[in-house]
C-alpha cells in the first residue's frame, strides 16, 4: 500500500482542486444572476414607482389622461410577467444559493402593489381589461404540480389569445408573505391552482381555456 | 441547498475521485502496459478445462492449446465433464493428448474445476474454459510472472470472438476495456478477478487456500480475493490474449451479468470482515470497500434516477392528460433546461473524462483490430449500453434477497 500512497492522495488533491473549483463556480453563477435579477428589480422598480404616481396623478388631478396610465400598467404587467418567467427559468438552474427566494419574494410584492394599482384604474378611469390573478404555489404536491403547470400554459395562451385585455397577475402562495396572506384570507384561497377573475369570481382547481375565455369575453362576473 | 443536491454532489465527488486516480495510475504506468517478464524457465502446467454442454467448441478449445507455443511436454490438457446432456463428453473421449474425467453429475463449475486441480500434476494451474481459446504466445508472455513468489495467480487479456452483432460488438469493446482497466489495477496490486477464459493459478496456493469455493457463482472473483487475501499478488498480462465466445442475445447477456453481479455481491458478502482492514494492504483497504462503494453507489444512483427522471415522466405525462381534457395544446416542444447549473461543469467534465478514457482504452488495446465500424458502436456503448448495468444490478439484487437465483 505504502507504494502507492502518494497516488491516492494526489487523486484526493486533484478532485479537491476540481470539486471546490466546480462549486466556486456554481456558486459565482447563481450569485451574478442574483445580481442580474437585482438590478433589473431596480430598474422595474423605478418604472413602476413612475407608473403608480401616474395612476395617483390622472386619478385625483387629471381624470382625462386615464388611457396614458391604463398603457403604463399594461407594459408594466407584461415586463413584470417576462420577469417572472426569467427568475423561474434561473430557480429551476440553482442549487446551491437560496438567495433566490428573496428575490422571488420581493418580485411577488410587486405583483401584489401592480394588483392593487390595476383594481384602481379599473375603478377610477374604467379601464376595460380583466385581472386575472393566478394563485399558485411553489412547492406543491406531485398532482398538483402537473395541474399547475397545464393550468399555467393554458394562461399563456389566454394571454396571447386576449392580449391588453388581459392582466395577468400570478401570485404564489406559500412564501409566507403577510400582504399575499392577507388576500388569502380575503378570497379564502385554500387550494391551487386558483383563479381570481375581477376580484369577484373565484375559480378553484385547473380551469379549461374554454372556461376561462368565456368568463374574459362575456364578462361573466 | 436540497437534499437530493447533497447525494449529486457526493456522487461526482466520488466519481471524479475515481476518474483522478485512474488516470494518475495510468500516466505513472503508461510506458509499462504491455511489459512482459521474460520466463526464467518453462514451469509444469496443467490445462484444467472444465466443460458442460460445450459440444460445439471443446475440441476448438483443445486445439487453441496444444497448438500454444510453450514445450509441449509441460503441458498437460485435463478437461472434465461437468455432467454435460449433450455430447461433449463422448467428444472429449476420442480426443488424443488429454486426460479426460466424466464425473456423471452436474456440480458446477467451481467443483468440476476443483475436481481438475485435485488430479492434476502441475506446478502451474491454467484454468481455460471450454469456449475460450488462447492465442499461440499467450502462456509464454503470462508464466514469467510466476518467477516472483508473491505472485499468486495471471490472467490475460480476453476478447470477443465473434463480433457478428450488435450485442457482440458492443461487449467487444466492453472487454477491450475490461482488460485495460484490469492492467491500471494491476499497478496498484488490486486485480480482483481472474477470468476462467484464461488464468493461471500458483497449484500450491490453490492447496493452501482450499481450491475455488463451491458455493459461489463467480468463482473467479472469489479466488482472486482469496489470493489478494493470504497476500498474494494477482497479476494481468496485458500483452497475453485469450478469444472467447460471449452471449449472441440480450436474454443470455442478461442471465450472465445476473451471474455476475449475484457472485459480486456473495463474494462482498464473503469478505465483508476485510472492509478497510489495514493489515491485508490494497486488498482491505482498496479492493474491497471500491467494490463495496461502487454496487452501493450503482443502486443508489438508479434509484436517484427512476426517481427524478421517473417523476418528470409521470408529471409530463398528468400534464398531457390535464391538457387534453382542458383544451390546452397538447403537443409542445419540451421546456429545455438551457441555463447552466453547477452540475453543467460537473457533467462535462466526467463526460469528458469518460470519452477519454474509452478513447486511451480502445487506442491502448489497439482499435484497430475491433473490425466493424467502431465509431457508432462505441456511441452506442457510451449512451446506451452502459445504461443497462444498474437495471442488471438492481435485477440481481432482487434475485438475492429473495433467493431465487440458481446456475
Amino acid at each position: 500500500m505504502a507504494r502507492f500512497t502518494d497516488l491516492f492522495w494526489k487523486a484526493l488533491i486533484f478532485t479537491l482542486v476540481v470539486f471546490l473549483l466546480g462549486v466556486f463556480l456554481g456558486f459565482a453563477l447563481e450569485r451574478n444572476r442574483i445580481g442580474e435579477i437585482e438590478d433589473e428589480f431596480q430598474k422595474i422598480d423605478l418604472q413602476w414607482n413612475d407608473a403608480k404616481l401616474q395612476t395617483l396623478y390622472y386619478q385625483n388631478l387629471q381624470p382625462r389622461f386615464c388611457d396614458s396610465a391604463i398603457k403604463e400598467n399594461l407594459e408594466f404587467s407584461d415586463r413584470i410577467y417576462e420577469e417572472g418567467l426569467k427568475i423561474e427559468d434561473y430557480d429551476r438552474a440553482s442549487f446551491l444559493t437560496t438567495d433566490l427566494e428573496h428575490e422571488k419574494r420581493k418580485y411577488a410584492l410587486l405583483k401584489v402593489e401592480f394588483w392593487l394599482n390595476s383594481i384602481v384604474l379599473k375603478e377610477k378611469c374604467g379601464a376595460d381589461y380583466v385581472n386575472l390573478v393566478y394563485f399558485f404555489a411553489n412547492d406543491p404536491e406531485f398532482e398538483i404540480e402537473a395541474e399547475q403547470d397545464t393550468q399555467a400554459e393554458i394562461l399563456k395562451d389566454l394571454k396571447e389569445k386576449h392580449g391588453k385585455k388581459l392582466m395577468l397577475i400570478p401570485l404564489p402562495i406559500d412564501l409566507d408573505i403577510s400582504m399575499i396572506n392577507i388576500m388569502k384570507e380575503t378570497y379564502d384561497i385554500t387550494i391551487t391552482p386558483t383563479l381570481l377573475i375581477n376580484e369577484k369570481t373565484k375559480l378553484e382547481g385547473l380551469q379549461s381555456f374554454d372556461t376561462v375565455s368565456d368568463f374574459i369575453k362575456n364578462g361573466k362576473m | 441547498m436540497e437534499f437530493i443536491t447533497g447525494v449529486y454532489l457526493f456522487f461526482i465527488f466520488v466519481s471524479l475521485y475515481s476518474v483522478f486516480l485512474v488516470l494518475l495510475i495510468y500516466l505513472r504506468n503508461r510506458h509499462n502496459l504491455y511489459f512482459e517478464k521474460q520466463a526464467v524457465k518453462f514451469y509444469d502446467i496443467s490445462v484444467v478445462i472444465p466443460a458442460y454442454n460445450k459440444e460445439d467448441s471443446l475440441l476448438q478449445t483443445v486445439n487453441a492449446v496444444k497448438n500454444l507455443d510453450y514445450p509441449q511436454d509441460k503441458i498437460e490438457i485435463i478437461v472434465v465433464d461437468d455432467g454435460s446432456k449433450d455430447r461433449t463428453a463422448e467428444i472429449a473421449m476420442n480426443i488424443e493428448g488429454i486426460r479426460f474425467f466424466k464425473k456423471g453429475y452436474n456440480s458446477g463449475k467451481s467443483d468440476t474445476v476443483n475436481f481438475g486441480i485435485k488430479n492434476a500434476k502441475g506446478e502451474i494451474i491454467a484454468i481455460i474454459d471450454a469456449d475460450s481459446y488462447p492465442e499461440k504466445d499467450s502462456f509464454k508472455k503470462m508464466i514469467g510472472y510466476f518467477d516472483n513468489p508473491e505472485t499468486g495467480a495471471v490472467t490475460a487479456s480476453c476478447f470477443v470472438r465473434s463480433t457478428g452483432k450488435l450485442i457482440e460488438k458492443l461487449q467487444a469493446i466492453e472487454y477491450f476495456l475490461i482488460a485495460f482497466g484490469r492492467k491500471i489495477l494491476d499497478f496498484v496490486d488490486s486485480v480482483y478477478v481472474t477470468p476462467g477464459s484464461l488464468s493461471m493459478y500458483r497449484k500450491k496456493l490453490l492447496n493452501e487456500v482450499g481450491g475455488f469455493d463451491t458455493n459461489n457463482i463467480t468463482e473467479d472473483i472469489e479466488i482472486a480475493w482469496n489470493i489478494l487475501k493470504n497476500k498474494y499478488k494477482n497479476r494481468m498480462c496485458l500483452s497475453a490474449k485469450v478469444y472467447t465466445d460471449v452471449p449472441d442475445n440480450l436474454r443470455k447477456w442478461w442471465r450472465q451479468r445476473l451471474r455476475w453481479n449475484i457472485g459480486g455481491f456473495q463474494t462482498v458478502h464473503k469478505y465483508r470482515d476485510s472492509f478497510f482492514k489495514k493489515s491485508l494492504n490494497m486488498f482491505g483497504l482498496f479492493v474491497v470497500p471500491r467494490f463495496f462503494i461502487s454496487h452501493i453507489l450503482s443502486i443508489t444512483g438508479f434509484f436517484v434516477f427512476v426517481y427524478v427522471f421517473g417523476r418528470e415522466i409521470l408529471q409530463k405525462t398528468m400534464y398531457w392528460i390535464f391538457s387534453a381534457q382542458n383544451g390546452n395544446t397538447v403537443l409542445e416542444v419540451p421546456k429545455l433546461l438551457l441555463t447552466p447549473s453547477v452540475f453543467t461543469f460537473f457533467v462535462m467534465i466526467l463526460f469528458a473524462f469518460t470519452i477519454v478514457f474509452t478513447y486511451v482504452g480502445l487506442k491502448t488495446m489497439n482499435k484497430a483490430n475491433l473490425g466493424f465500424k467502431a465509431g457508432f458502436t462505441i456511441l452506442f456503448y457510451l449512451l446506451f449500453y452502459l445504461i443497462l448495468y444498474p437495471l442488471v444490478l438492481l435485477h440481481s439484487l432482487y434475485l438475492l434477497t429473495t433467493g431465487n437465483f440458481k446456475w
